[in-house]
């Protein structure tokens, strides 16, 4: 009886919708495998044709050295390893300033950072160009990426204060005026009470902040020379060229696809909690 | 003692905590966005900018600029586009999100498989969604062509009122929707299907949170009704989701807003302006040439995108500053 009123309850079409979903949602998964890790010549009828399927790296070697991704990959790694610490170093201090401490212009600079999140990154990004110039970030081995760190993380600072923020604001009071009983000063209260608390809140900031710059095309594209293009920049140049590539491409986007994906599998708890506490309340 | 109760008030060591986010912020943030409103109102090119340092370089124009742009058709065909977008996108992907995070929050059994699978595209960029969904579109292996192929429906073209669509070229040409006033150019939805792929993750995370939080009481009590599935997810669990809801489309429509890469490596925005988006259209008008003296053009309607912006999420920006840390 209950087996009968549970199938005309309904469950079996809400596992066909999540089934037909999960299907389409891996097509592009497995056409992007297939791409990659399969000589062009042999897909040129459908990847799903397995008959005499053969297996091959070339496509990752090519995407890796004529395609020139694999100096790309390493900008990326660059430009995205500096940028989540300097915007982590400074967004914390920033954060426990603005949780702990009184002064003026704090309302004021809340309100420009938190804009920041709402406001689009096209409201900065003409104007750098030139003045990446007038600062000497324009050209150089290390100018440019220094250049994108500080772009990262003044854009990264409004999320960085407000998720840490919220972490560093849970951290109880009575902890920190026990610290500050025992004579810690303010910079001992953040570095040895609220900086260990807040650890998983930073953690969660941290790979968020990740992601958001390894998978940024714009800024990039628009700041950034071949020399010091990121791995999005490359897929993306490739892309257009109209070539058939697919192969290496496939290799490429796979490349880009993996760390974020890495660390998402990972750390998938950091990664959950910080998007709720970034405004997903 | 006195330096204690300097110390809880802040004083001058807040000044050093702040410092370093100041200086950032201001240098690579503030500046700049000053400066594209600045930029707005002079006439000049990325080989020629405007300075504010060198008056030499002034070539005040007022608000010729926005004029300009808003009388561009050029402009109003990227606007209009960006309202595809901002019409489609947004309610596509959070009643995608929301009926399935329903599904998988029901079926108990395999939900964390369903789930990882809808959720794991979140982390891809858009750069490579895009690359990914024009495999799928390949005319010549790709799987929807192949797919339609099977029902003999690849290139078929389908006249439906107002809709012509061509089930062929979906990167160039895949039909039109007359609307009598406009029409719109379903090659724009090549460009919101990656989108829609990569973001619904997003709102099947924020909507299963929204479910978690809902009590189970109240769900029994309308079983114990009679209320079927159907009815209590419309009557009991969509109206609980109401918070979840907002901020969702919120997301979704400021990412409607400015969406650049998706379009930039499927579409390109073409072929012709068939697809451009405002974002699109401000990056060629600025930078596809240097020399173009247009870059005053690009910053006003940067100026006009990031306005309609902060009026629109308006209310959304409020409740952030709410939550200020105390």
């Amino acid at each position: 009886m209950t087996g009968v009123r549970r199938f005309l309850g309904g469950i079996w079409w809400i596992y066909a919708l999540l089934i037909v979903f999960s299907i389409l949602w891996l097509i592009p998964v497995m056409t992007v495998l297939m791409t990659a890790f399969r000589p062009l010549g042999e897909i040129r009828d459908g990847w799903w044709n397995l008959g005499g399927a053969s297996f091959t790296l070339d496509n990752f070697i090519g995407a890796w050295t004529e395609a020139d991704l694999g100096s790309k990959a390493i900008n990326s790694a660059i430009i995205t390893a500096f940028s989540v610490a300097a915007t982590v170093a400074v967004g914390s201090l920033a954060a426990y300033a603005f949780v702990r401490l009184r002064f003026s212009g704090r309302g004021l600079l809340y309100f420009l950072l938190i804009s920041t999140m709402i406001v689009p990154v096209q409201i900065i990004l003409i104007p750098l160009l030139p003045w990446f110039r007038t600062l000497g970030f324009a050209e150089g081995t290390w100018q440019p990426f220094l250049g994108m760190v500080l772009v990262h993380t003044a854009f990264g600072l409004g999320w960085a204060v407000f998720m840490m923020g919220s972490f560093m604001a849970g951290v109880p009071k009575e902890l920190t005026e026990a610290g500050q009983i025992d004579g810690a000063g303010h910079w001992g209260i953040f570095s040895r009470i609220i900086l260990p608390l807040a650890l998983p809140g930073i953690v969660s900031f941290a790979i968020i902040d990740f992601v958001f710059v390894w998978n940024d095309l714009l800024l990039g594209l628009t700041l950034l020379d071949a020399d010091h293009a990121p791995l999005t920049v490359g897929i993306a140049n490739l892309q257009s060229a109209h070539l058939a590539q697919q192969d290496v491409i496939s290799a490429g986007a796979l490349l880009a696809i993996l760390p974020p994906l890495v660390l998402f599998v990972a750390l998938n708890r950091y990664y959950v909690r910080g998007l709720f506490s970034g405004g997903v309340k | 003692m006195a330096g204690t109760a300097r110390q809880r008030e802040g004083g001058g060591i807040a000044y050093l905590f702040i410092l370093p986010a100041v200086l950032v912020f201001t240098l690579f943030y503030l500046w700049p966005a000053l400066n594209t409103i600045l930029s707005s109102l002079f006439t000049w090119s990325i080989l020629a900018p405007w300075q504010l340092a060198d008056p030499e370089t002034w070539r005040f124009a007022g608000l010729d600029n926005y004029a300009e742009v808003l009388t561009d058709g050029r402009f109003w065909n990227a606007a209009f586009n960006t309202a595809i977008w901002l019409v489609l996108f947004p309610i596509l992907a959070t009643l995608l999100s929301m009926v399935l995070a329903i599904g998988v929050w029901e079926v108990g059994r395999a939900a964390r498989a369903f789930r990882t699978v809808l959720v794991l595209p979140m982390t891809v960029s858009l750069t490579a969604a895009g690359v990914l969904w024009v495999l799928v579109f390949n005319p010549d292996f790709g799987v929807l062509p192949a797919a339609l192929g099977v029902f003999g429906l690849d290139g078929a073209t389908i006249d439906l009122g107002p809709l012509h669509l061509r089930l062929s070229d979906w990167l160039s040409n895949p039909g039109t929707l007359e609307l009598g006033f406009a029409t719109v150019n379903l090659v724009n939805l090549s460009a919101i299907m990656p989108a829609i792929w990569a973001l619904t993750g997003f709102g099947v995370i924020s909507f299963t949170a929204g479910l978690t939080a809902i009590s189970p009481e109240l769900i029994e009590a309308a079983r114990v009704e009679g209320a079927n599935r159907f009815q209590v997810a419309r009557h009991v669990i969509v109206p609980q989701l109401r918070a979840a809801t907002i901020i969702v489309a919120v997301v979704f429509v400021i990412y409607a807003l400015r969406t650049f890469d998706v379009v930039w490596v499927t579409t390109q925005g073409g072929p012709g302006t068939d697809s451009e988006v405002v974002a699109i259209l401000l990056w060629r008008e600025a930078l596809a040439f240097f020399d173009s003296p247009s870059a005053g053009q690009a910053t006003a309607i940067a100026v006009l995108l990031s306005a309609v912006m902060v009026i629109g999420a308006y209310p959304y920006l409020r409740s952030l500053l709410r939550e200020a840390p105390e």
